[in-house]
């Protein structure tokens, strides 16, 4: 689909460098779903033929972003619990204090990828 | 698929592709149906004020959007991405068009976006009209897994937060 020379760029939350098996239940359990790829997407990428591949760490961000969910929606209470009902937005702001625990301790992570589809011609030599 | 019969079909409504037991050839797990179920039963129903104005407090947009994808990362995509007029951009997971068809009105990049729920599609599409973009939007409802696309037709793919 990517035509050559054409770019990539994405956001993806992961379980952090590094975790034990147990760690990573959790990463996978606390955070959004589908946090769920086996390998790093850096190496996914490289695998995949992709060249200048850059990762850029974004969990510091992730953590304010999921504490400013928690804060706004604790102060639209009353209007989200009338359009949601009660029990769903306990339930919501529960898994948004679950992730946040799991960002703070270093499970969950959120990095920029960026990459680039080499020229047909010089393929081969990028891998 | 050509970028033009893309764009044409965003006129007429929603380019409807492959979603169904088998997409493209791959087959739909279990988990993958309930997600899209989950996710068209949220986009069914028009965001409210209040989730509006959350939305704009938390993430700096108004798209229907819960993510991590705040305005100004949506921005840093679109630099990293070198967006602009004549430039073809397909946002996986588009949603109701965070960030695909923000990137298009802010940068005048042409945009594809693709995602399972059509309830989001039909949304983006209605947006894309009211902000004149239709000319530069088109929706595509096909999984990510199983896209549509022929060989070399983008110059840019952005998703934010779909496949972790």
């Amino acid at each position: 689909m990517l035509r050559p020379s054409g770019r990539t760029a994405f956001f993806t939350i992961h379980p952090a460098p590094g975790l034990t098996r147990a760690q990573r239940r959790r990463a996978s359990r606390d955070g959004p779903i589908a946090v769920a790829a086996a390998r790093p997407h850096r190496q996914l990428l490289q695998a995949a033929g992709f060249t200048q591949v850059t990762e850029t760490d974004f969990t510091a961000e992730f953590a304010a972003t999921t504490r400013a969910w928690l804060r706004h929606w604790d102060a639209g209470h009353a209007d989200l619990v009338d359009l949601l009902g009660e029990q769903a937005f306990a339930d919501r702001q529960t898994d948004r204090r679950a992730q946040l625990r799991a960002i703070e301790d270093g499970i969950l992570a959120r990095s920029l990828l960026t990459a680039r589809r080499p020229d047909d011609q010089h393929r081969g030599r990028a891998r | 698929m050509a970028w033009s019969r893309c764009v044409s079909t965003a006129r007429y409504g929603i380019c409807w592709v492959t979603w169904g037991l088998r997409a493209g050839g791959v087959r739909v797990t279990k988990a993958e149906r309930a997600a899209a179920e989950r996710f068209a039963e949220r986009y069914r129903v028009a965001p409210a004020e209040v989730s509006r104005r959350v939305e704009l407090a938390v993430i700096g947009g108004d798209w229907g959007a819960n993510g991590y994808t705040t305005k100004q990362q949506a921005d840093l995509l679109g630099r990293e991405l070198g967006l602009g007029p004549g430039v073809r951009l397909l946002d996986l997971g588009a949603g109701r068009g965070w960030p695909g068809l923000y990137l298009a009105a802010a940068t005048g990049c042409q945009v594809v976006l693709a995602d399972v729920p059509i309830e989001a599609l039909r949304a983006a599409a209605a947006r894309a009209r009211r902000e004149l973009l239709a000319g530069r939007a088109a929706q595509v409802a096909a999984s990510a897994r199983a896209l549509p696309f022929g060989r070399a037709v983008f110059d840019a793919i952005v998703h934010a937060d779909v496949l972790c």
